[in-house]
């Protein structure tokens, strides 16, 4: 416990960590205030460049991204009306209308309080969470972790990009995209085409930035005719005392939701955003100015989505299950960096652990200072022209797929999941659950054949353990939960049509 | 201050042939299309299947043959893209314009790109693709995209060379560097 703090404060008496931080800070609002760039493309294009730092430091630029880049949508989801990540979608709602009305620097007032109260709540919830969480996670065999990776599986169903059905064949694509390779039992050689390249695998990191980075360029080819103006905004300013009181029951219901949503597996701060919103919608006393730009509204988003952050790093330390797209990534450097996720990543590396719970804390406290003196300056960079822009992330993406292992395979990696990546999105498909799957596809495999190897092939006897239960009885629903709200929202409708007429 | 869109036809008829007034609106043919390839994906995967040694049952044991997990997963894809299909008939996507032609030949430098890296130099490959990306997209001062596709790549070759220690496949431009 002692070790765990220390490393935990320690961060705040290392000047080079800091100083890392606060530029990695800055890189991580410019990315996410970039529409189209997100903290996920962020930290795939950016670990290539950690490969040779300390574990700790590598980690922090990845967590940093995270954190920063989760909050910097919210700049151009208010100035421009464009989130800058998916998570800042909800913040457009109240954020622009209050920008339309002048009070842009009031609405990223309120938009970097709760996103720094939110950040910081959802690191102690982590710090205190995930131990815990660890203790309960010593006792999981290959059931329990099977039961899991199929809980999480069944999550993606309810992630708000795309359908719940194209949510889950986009994620069993990503597992069957992780069974290319020798089988990890018996070595037989799988979908390798006589690429011994293939041997281990797909690299993951390629993938990613194929998926991300490369599909996105070619999404915004589609968006090259257009034209967006942005609103002049005077300063940022702190939000009043009458601002604080009105949005503190928000800031605190959001900062709930989205730690516990950000706990979910597959689950991220974009759902938690959504959520948050709509909660705080439902909660305020002055429902009918949202949408026009309730101060509620911005703070509600803001807050659960970058509560989530450290939320969805839970599942990612403990169990090794990420708990959105950008984590899944964050999974990749850890195991790239000899850090490997799961309960033991808690007994044995505590000092690294903590180090980077503190490194977390750290970055938001950055982005407050950051936030509030520096947004006029970051919303400029929305201002760079596509076509100066994207060329630099093609070069970037390339370069850094290749640097990894030195291979030009992770670059072709690269252009066919680009293509791959942007006919899903064409046809509605999000790439969100491939890229979180893939990490989870070795796990359900695996998991899956040392279950049966233990109950003699009978499967069923799976559900003979009370926990593997539980998480399946949870899949079970997270697999119903949206068909069965699709099905409440009809009634409800037709209720309320029967009623008018 | 408004998202002002120009030359974007669609604004108007984003929701296309689903309009609002048609009780019953009808899938057209392209609205099938992803659920046809992911037919054709998994008729495929379950034949490369077919083609995977087997393994030792004293190594299997009770554990599945390395085909049955791809198959499954093929037949579980199968299931959900039936379902899908219904979700279509009963509910057809809204129609999207087709992409502009710069997106086409974006996907083209991309294969332009690929057979410079591959055949003369990944960085000739890069510097040419981003040059020929800012045109594409519409910067008009040739000297702005010669600068920016000439001056990032040999910036990021530097660093990844220099500082992160990465060896770059040899190519035209790589060797006068490394030396032929």
């Amino acid at each position: 416990m002692e070790q765990a703090v220390t490393a935990f404060f320690s961060v705040f008496a290392d000047p080079y960590l800091l100083g890392l931080i606060c530029i990695t800070t800055i890189a991580g609002v410019i990315i996410g205030a970039l529409p189209g760039l997100g903290a996920t493309t962020g930290a795939a294009l950016l670990l290539p460049f950690t490969l040779t730092m300390d574990p700790v430091y590598a980690i922090t630029i990845l967590t940093t991204i995270y954190c920063s880049a989760t909050f910097a949508g919210a700049i151009t989801a208010i100035l421009i009306n464009t989130p800058g990540t998916p998570a800042a979608a909800a913040t457009t709602f109240d954020g622009f209308p209050l920008a339309q009305r002048g009070e842009a620097g009031r609405a990223l007032g309120v938009a970097v309080v709760a996103s720094t109260i939110g950040g910081i709540f959802s690191v102690f919830a982590l710090a205190i969470a995930a131990p815990l969480m660890a203790q309960v996670a010593y006792e999981f065999r290959p059931p329990e972790y099977f039961a899991l990776t199929l809980f999480g599986l069944s999550m993606l169903a309810s992630i708000s990009e795309g359908g719940a059905i194209k949510n889950l064949i986009g994620g069993l694509f990503g597992v069957w995209l992780a069974t290319i390779g020798a089988d990890q039992v018996t070595a037989v050689e799988r979908f390798m085409f006589g690429n011994y390249e293939l041997y281990e695998g797909l690299n993951f990191i390629p993938v990613m930035i194929g998926l991300f980075a490369m599909s996105e360029l070619l999404y915004q080819s589609t968006r090259v005719n257009q034209i967006v103006e942005q609103i002049a905004m005077k300063a940022v300013k702190l939000p009043s005392w009458a601002d604080y009181k009105r949005i503190a029951g928000t800031v605190a219901r959001s900062c709930g939701i989205g730690t516990f949503i950000g706990i979910l597996p597959a689950e991220g701060a974009t759902v938690a955003s959504m959520i948050g919103y709509s909660e705080a919608k439902r909660w305020s006393k002055n429902k009918e100015e949202f949408g026009k730009g309730a101060i509620e509204g911005v703070a509600g988003a803001e807050a659960a989505n970058n509560s989530a952050t450290g939320g969805a790093m839970v599942p990612t330390l403990v169990l090794g299950i990420p708990g959105s797209a950008t984590t899944a990534v964050i999974i990749v450097g850890l195991m790239v960096h000899g850090l490997r996720p799961g309960p033991y990543l808690f007994t044995q590396q505590v000092d690294k652990v903590y180090a980077i719970f503190g490194a977390m804390l750290a970055a938001n406290i950055m982005f407050l200072v950051l936030g509030l003196y520096g947004a006029k300056i970051f919303a400029r960079v929305t201002l760079v022209p596509r076509q100066i822009l994207w060329p630099i992330v093609f070069a970037l993406a390339i370069v850094g797929a290749y640097s990894l292992n030195q291979a030009m395979l992770d670059v072709w990696l690269v252009l066919i999941f680009g293509v791959v990546g942007f006919m899903c999105r064409r046809f509605g498909f999000s790439v969100a659950p491939i890229a979180i799957v893939l990490i989870l596809g070795e796990m359900v495999e695996t998991n899956l054949q040392n279950s049966l190897k233990i109950f003699d092939g009978q499967w069923w006897l799976i559900l003979t353990q009370p926990l593997a239960a539980v998480f399946l009885i949870l899949a079970a629903l997270g697999l119903a939960r949206p068909f069965l709200s699709a099905l409440s929202d009809r009634r409800r409708r037709v209720t309320t049509s029967t009623l008018s007429e | 201050m408004t998202n002002n869109t120009t030359g974007d036809k669609s604004s108007g008829s984003t929701s296309g042939d689903v309009t609002q007034d048609a009780p019953f609106p009808k899938p057209r043919p392209m609205d099938f299309a992803a659920p046809v390839v992911i037919f054709v994906f998994a008729a495929v995967v379950a034949y490369l299947t077919t083609t995977f040694e087997d393994a030792s049952p004293l190594i299997v044991g009770h554990a599945m043959q390395p085909r049955n997990f791809p198959l499954f997963l093929m037949a579980v894809i199968c299931v959900l893209n039936v379902v899908l299909i219904i979700q279509t008939v009963l509910r057809p996507p809204s129609r999207r314009d087709l992409e502009p032609w710069q997106t086409w030949l974006s996907m083209v430098v991309l294969g332009l790109f690929f057979i410079l890296a591959a055949y003369a130099d990944l960085f000739l490959g890069i510097i040419v693709s981003m040059f020929v990306l800012s045109i594409l997209w519409g910067e008009r001062r040739l000297w702005v995209s010669t600068l920016v596709s000439v001056a990032t790549p040999a910036i990021i070759f530097f660093v990844f060379d220099q500082v992160l220690k990465v060896r770059f496949p040899r190519g035209i431009l790589t060797n006068l560097w490394y030396g032929a």
